[in-house]
């Protein structure tokens, strides 16, 4: 009988509930869509950070982190290869790629400017296809003197594919080296203080202007990210005297992303919630004060204040069950019709590149929604359950 | 052992808030109620009929003085604590029918059970059997807003009967109705009281209500003025 009193006072007046309804929905749909959207974001993000640029592990020799060495490659990796060889026998990695991070000076003759180099193996960068070539062509497998430069860094150096530029370093004995490279296509990631600073070049290539035949770390990529924290005990378990770090430790933007989001999230739940509540809590109340008398005649019949606050609360979870719903249903459609639209959004501040908006329909995010519109609505029904509760007999039934 | 009185009320006063002060509704009043009696509480507007109507329905407290309804003192239990004997115990007719909108006729008069927790079967038997004897079968799925006026105060009558209370308090039953439907509420009340010999009190000013009673108690400024039993008229 409670069910079906609150279900027919939610009905009862159409007009009121309907307004309530919209606001759940309106709540529950801007959760869906903004959750969606985060979980998309932080998705995208997270796997384009690992598959672009720093794998889902890095292996360092060990005491790598600790070194307070400046000269380049103090703590390489002695035996990369046979490193190598053994993870690569886990099923779950997709694939393993050396790197050498190196600073120094480019030069076009007339100008220099400092550069950040990430040395790479050609085949496995092509892989990972981590930046967007606007001129010439990726890497080549064998040509040690080819380099790719950032775009910001090629517009600064007034050059062209095809065109020659000098990279200067220090090498791993510490002595200055230089060696001249050909410009095999110019990048871009969208970050744009990166790619005023970014060159890309074959291992062998920094090797030789290094002077070394050792690599800096190893990239391990897998097929699953979920795989990481298992695949990482594995390898520490088989192979000794390294280092490891997971992405999420390399990825301080992305945790900043995160934190940023979820901040925003968290406040847009926090109205959310408070404009349903009142919302709620507001019908609720104008229906305690209009079926006043309703409840003197209840309460002379001998129900029990309990009873009767159990009677306005079903109707608060009524109203929030069938708003959550809606605003599922809504949200979901909506959702799709967004991922299907192919809307474009701008550059993100830093980047110059902007993005497909995509919302990501996963189920804590639907579900949290529906809780959300639930569990409001089923708060904001206690206090005009109490009022209802403590009202005086003799008082409601003369009321008018 | 149970008392021959249904109702005892003993040196009763009440008084109610009206801006600063404070006014008297019931003053020092003294009332015995016998089982099966068809009382009218009869007397002009404000003289306090509704005031000792809402003290022996606990649903009001005295200021002082004592009532005992069915053997129970309730004027030493909270109001809220008394739900038990008013579900139980006492049934109520109100002026304004007061039927609850979204229920059904057939619902609002089972209301009542389900606050007694009865089941299923025993709950339409008795739902059924009432609306029969008020006349309302083929109403049963009908809603306040589709009933007449006769129509709803019959329905709180089978709502306030289907528990088989043992006192039925009615507020002014017949004041919101034509004459011809209020005399034909006042058969019904009637011919129940003598089949069931519940106790019946009304609080009415109207004389063909009044002239149907076994007993009437004359209230004026608060105070009983005067309690004769009287023969009762053909129901």
């Amino acid at each position: 009988m409670i069910i079906k009193l609150a279900l027919r006072n939610i009905l009862r007046n159409r007009r009121r509930s309907a307004i309530t309804l919209t606001v759940i929905v309106f709540g529950a749909v801007g959760l869906i869509l903004f959750g969606g959207y985060k979980a998309r974001t932080f998705y995208g993000l997270r796997e384009s950070t690992i598959n672009g640029r720093i794998g889902h592990m890095q292996i360092f020799k060990e005491g790598y982190s600790k070194s307070q060495s400046q000269k380049p490659l103090d703590r390489a990796l002695d035996d990369a290869a046979a490193i190598r060889k053994e993870i690569e026998r886990d099923p779950r990695v997709k694939m393993t790629a050396a790197q050498i991070t190196l600073m120094g000076l480019i030069s076009n003759g007339d100008k220099s400017e400092t550069f950040i180099a990430t040395a790479v193996e050609p085949p496995k960068e092509r892989a990972m296809n981590s930046q967007r070539l606007t001129a010439g062509k990726e890497l080549a497998d064998n040509e040690a003197d080819a380099v790719l430069i950032g775009k910001g860094l090629a517009e600064s150096m007034h050059v062209k594919p095809g065109d020659y530029l000098t990279l200067m370093t220090t090498t791993t004995a510490g002595s200055l080296n230089a060696m001249d490279v050909r410009v095999a296509g110019i990048f871009m990631t969208g970050v744009k203080e990166f790619d005023e600073r970014a060159v890309k070049m074959p291992i062998a290539g920094a090797q030789q202007l290094l002077q070394t035949t050792k690599i800096e770390k190893l990239l391990v990529f897998l097929k699953n990210t979920d795989d990481t924290a298992a695949v990482h005990r594995l390898i520490t378990s088989r192979v000794h005297g390294i280092e490891i770090k997971e992405w999420s430790e390399l990825a301080p933007f992305y945790h900043q992303v995160v934190a940023l989001y979820n901040g925003i999230f968290g406040f847009l739940g926090i109205v959310v919630f408070a404009i349903v509540v009142f919302s709620v809590a507001n019908t609720i109340l104008m229906s305690v004060f209009e079926r006043t008398r309703e409840i003197g005649t209840l309460m002379a019949m001998g129900t029990t204040r309990g009873r009767l606050r159990a009677m306005f609360v079903a109707e608060g979870v009524g109203i929030g069950i069938i708003g959550g719903l809606l605003g599922l249903t809504i949200g979901v459609l909506l959702a799709m019709l967004i991922n299907r639209g192919n809307v474009m959004l701008p550059p993100p501040p830093g980047y110059t590149v902007g993005y497909r908006l995509q919302i990501m329909m996963q189920p804590p995010v639907l579900i949290t929604a529906f809780l959300v519109s639930f569990i409001t609505a089923t708060i904001s029904s206690i206090v005009p359950a109490l009022k209802a509760s403590r009202l005086k007999i003799v008082d409601a039934l003369g009321h008018i | 052992m149970t008392s021959k009185h249904v109702i005892a009320v003993t040196g009763v006063n009440k008084t109610y808030p009206l801006g600063r002060i404070r006014v008297r509704a019931l003053s020092d009043v003294d009332l015995t109620i016998g089982r099966g009696e068809l009382i009218a509480l009869a007397g002009p507007s404000g003289s306090g009929k509704t005031t000792l109507l809402n003290l022996i329905g606990c649903i009001d407290k005295p200021d002082d003085g004592r009532i005992v309804v069915d053997d129970v003192d309730v004027t030493r239990v909270p109001l809220h604590r008394l739900s038990t004997l008013r579900r139980d115990t006492l049934g109520f007719i109100f002026q304004t029918f007061n039927l609850i909108p979204v229920l059904t006729a057939y619902e609002n008069v089972e209301y009542p059970l389900l606050l007694q927790n009865l089941p299923r079967r025993e709950r339409e038997t008795r739902v059924r059997h009432w609306l029969r004897e008020v006349g309302l079968e083929q109403q049963a799925k009908q809603r306040p807003d589709q009933l007449s006026g006769g129509q709803r105060q019959r329905v709180a009558i089978a709502r306030a009967m289907v528990t088989e209370p043992k006192l039925v308090l009615a507020d002014e039953p017949t004041a919101n109705l034509d004459s011809e439907t209020a005399a034909r509420i006042l058969d019904l009340l009637g011919e129940i009281n003598t089949r069931t010999r519940c106790t019946f009190v009304f609080s009415t000013h109207d004389p063909s209500l009044i002239a149907r009673a076994e007993r009437v108690v004359r209230i004026r400024d608060g105070r009983i003025e005067q309690d004769t039993a009287v023969e009762r008229l053909s129901a």
